[in-house]
């Protein structure tokens, strides 16, 4: 018995009984998820303090006699008394692949009840975006299998290309499908064993949104195949306001452990509207003062500082985000759009009409952009699609007159012959991207006029036709349009061949 | 009721003048107060409460609570009081306070700043 205790004295003498110093404060008052903490003199802003019951908050206003700090929590356990300390930490979120396929809040705690996750790293919710020499230009496309987008509208590695339009119109739809279009690539590259190969992980976040569409969203991806490449950070519409503020810089957080790693990720946004209320939110109950719309001075700041994280950095990975904006009867030019508008490069724009004419996905081809323009598109999607957007333009000049019917000369008719086939072979089924080859041979089909005899009413179904008749009995030629990425001489034989025999049998039905 | 932005102001240019030599000087605040009575300024008792509240925080930063569990010697006060005074360049004074449920070891409380060495504090670190 002696010898126990002597153990017991031995581990007592080598504790240690050093000081930990900690500055304190105590909470005056908590309401609407802020609380007004008197004393901390040493916090710094954005730093992460503690509450009782294991409940973290940030400081967010740094005044002359109280800190007002958002609270990341239950702030029902919270009282006027309470001690409060700092971290000396800024929040930070856990990263790398052990979070693809799993749902994650706000602050990286896994919310799917498959486990803890087993991440070695984190990284900074708020962290600096790279500096204009650590960048490189964006000149690798990033397909996302949508025929519009990728042969007028192309996406390059490192690009921010906004998606707006009004409720309704498909913008988390070309979302999905992009997210699925890169598990699609990385499971036929990571098949081919091409050591030059890079997959491109997603990271979809969800903000404000209602818990049963993320839920869809979540099956559409599973039913894919595509969670197992994807994070999801899901700040639902019951999350307080400032979960719903943080979880875009949470996932950009995660978004840069790849970029920083020497890999590609893409991150959506949907949606920065819904951010941009969560913030004013915290902002009004924080007395920082009112703007346009109520909105604070710094919600410019608030979407800048998190799309400028996205990047293409020379001699690691990229990060492309795709930040989705709500527009109210498709008013581009109010405060919100307007603000994310001149941040990023280049605009997907939908209309509601498109949508009920039935043309979907719903792209206004004439007020969508992409500034990278065709630095990202290979090079047998430039051969193809070239000249489609001014096609397209010309269409909708003469569309007025199509009325007419039979009072037009043979010029004009046949280019809204060629303009309304266009129109419907951009037609697309949401959950169903097409790859890029079979892209790149559909449009050269058009550009020989293989859909010209071809009622414009079937055209659809032509071009749905088209594409098995390829992917069936054609994948080597495919095959070799993906890693040619090119027309060669060769190639355009090989189409000629398939297109000739397609006709024939499509025209015998 | 909370003091508005013109009764804080005020409160805040009282205590200032209540500061000699980055100290709170006694003859000082008693002339902020007899001023108080005789003018008899808007809302008096908000503007004494406000002011009350800057003078305790500002005695706070210049005082050293010593929470200790078992007996402590006057030496080891007066090495704290050194350390504190060193540490925070102006005078601290040091006052022991009997606080059973640290278990053992000391917590010193200056100000905002708490300098934990107690092994209530130990465990409770350990438990978040």
């Amino acid at each position: 018995m002696s010898n126990v205790i002597e153990q017991i004295e031995q581990q007592i003498a080598k504790l240690s009984t050093k000081a930990v110093k900690k500055n304190t404060g105590v909470i005056r008052t908590v309401a609407d998820g802020v609380a007004k903490i008197e004393g901390l003199s040493d916090v710094m802003y954005n730093e992460m303090v503690q509450f009782p019951g294991g409940v973290i908050g940030i400081a967010l206003n740094l005044e002359e006699d109280e800190v007002g700090c958002v609270v990341l929590g239950d702030v029902s356990q919270l009282k006027e008394g309470d001690e409060v300390s700092t971290t000396g930490k800024l929040l930070s979120v856990p990263v790398g692949k052990a979070l693809l396929g799993r749902v994650v809040d706000a602050l990286g705690r896994p919310v799917d009840g498959k486990g803890p996750i087993d991440a070695k790293e984190s990284y900074p919710v708020e962290k600096i975006a790279p500096g204009i020499m650590a960048r490189k230009s964006v000149n690798q496309p990033l397909f996302t299998g949508i025929m519009a987008i990728d042969s007028m509208i192309p996406i390059g590695r490192g690009q921010r290309e906004l998606i707006i339009g009004d409720r309704g119109t498909g913008k988390t739809t070309i979302c999905i499908d992009t997210i699925i279009n890169q598990a699609r690539i990385n499971k036929v590259g990571l098949a081919s064993g091409d050591k030059n190969f890079r997959p491109v992980y997603s990271i979809y976040v969800a903000v404000g949104q209602k818990q049963s569409n993320i839920v869809r969203t979540i099956a559409a991806l599973e039913a894919a195949d595509a969670l197992q490449y994807t994070v999801i950070v899901a700040a639902p519409a019951a999350d307080n306001p400032a979960n719903q503020y943080l979880a875009p810089f949470s996932g950009a957080a995660i978004g840069e452990w790849f970029m920083e790693n020497g890999q590609d990720a893409l991150i959506v946004y949907d949606d920065l509207s819904k951010h941009a209320v969560a913030y004013r939110q915290i902002s009004l109950i924080l007395k920082r003062p009112s703007g346009r719309e109520a909105y604070p001075g710094d919600v410019f700041y608030l979407h800048s500082r998190l799309l400028e994280r996205a990047a293409r950095l020379d001699g690691k990975g990229s990060l492309t985000a795709l930040p989705v904006i709500e527009t109210q009867a498709g008013d581009v030019s109010a405060y919100i759009p307007t603000n994310v508008i001149s941040i990023t490069d280049g605009q997907i724009f939908l209309e509601t009409d498109l949508f009920n004419q039935g043309i979907r996905p719903a792209v206004s081809v004439g007020l969508s952009v992409s500034r990278v323009g065709s630095s990202a598109q290979i090079k047998v999607t430039k051969q193809v699609g070239g000249k489609l957007k001014g096609e397209l333009a010309q269409f909708r000049e003469l569309a007025a007159f199509a009325q007419f019917g039979s009072d037009l000369d043979a010029k004009t008719k046949a280019t809204l012959d060629r303009g309304s086939r266009i129109v419907e072979l951009f037609k697309q089924p949401q959950l169903n991207p097409v790859a890029i080859e079979t892209q790149a041979s559909v449009l050269w089909a058009l550009q020989k006029n293989y859909f010209d005899s071809i009622d414009v009413k079937n055209i659809v179904v032509a071009a749905n036709s088209l594409k098995d008749y390829l992917t069936t009995r054609k994948a080597d030629l495919l095959t070799k349009i993906r890693t040619e990425a090119k027309l060669t001489d060769e190639i355009e034989a090989g189409l000629k061949v398939a297109a000739d025999e397609w006709k024939a049998t499509f025209a015998a039905k | 009721m909370r003091a508005d932005k013109k009764t804080k102001a005020l409160a805040k240019q009282l205590f200032r003048l209540s500061i000699v030599n980055g100290t709170v000087s006694a003859e000082q605040v008693a002339g902020v107060l007899g001023w108080i009575e005789k003018t008899s300024p808007r809302r008096p008792l908000t503007l004494l409460k406000a002011y009350h509240h800057y003078i305790a925080a500002e005695l706070a930063r210049s005082r050293a609570v010593v929470e200790h569990a078992g007996p402590i010697a006057d030496a080891t006060l007066k090495m704290i009081e050194g350390a504190m005074t060193k540490r925070y360049n102006r005078v601290i004074t040091a006052t022991a306070r009997s606080a059973p449920q640290l278990l053992a070891g000391l917590r010193v409380r200056v100000g905002s700043d708490i300098y934990e060495s107690s092994v209530a504090g130990q465990l409770a670190a350990l438990s978040v």
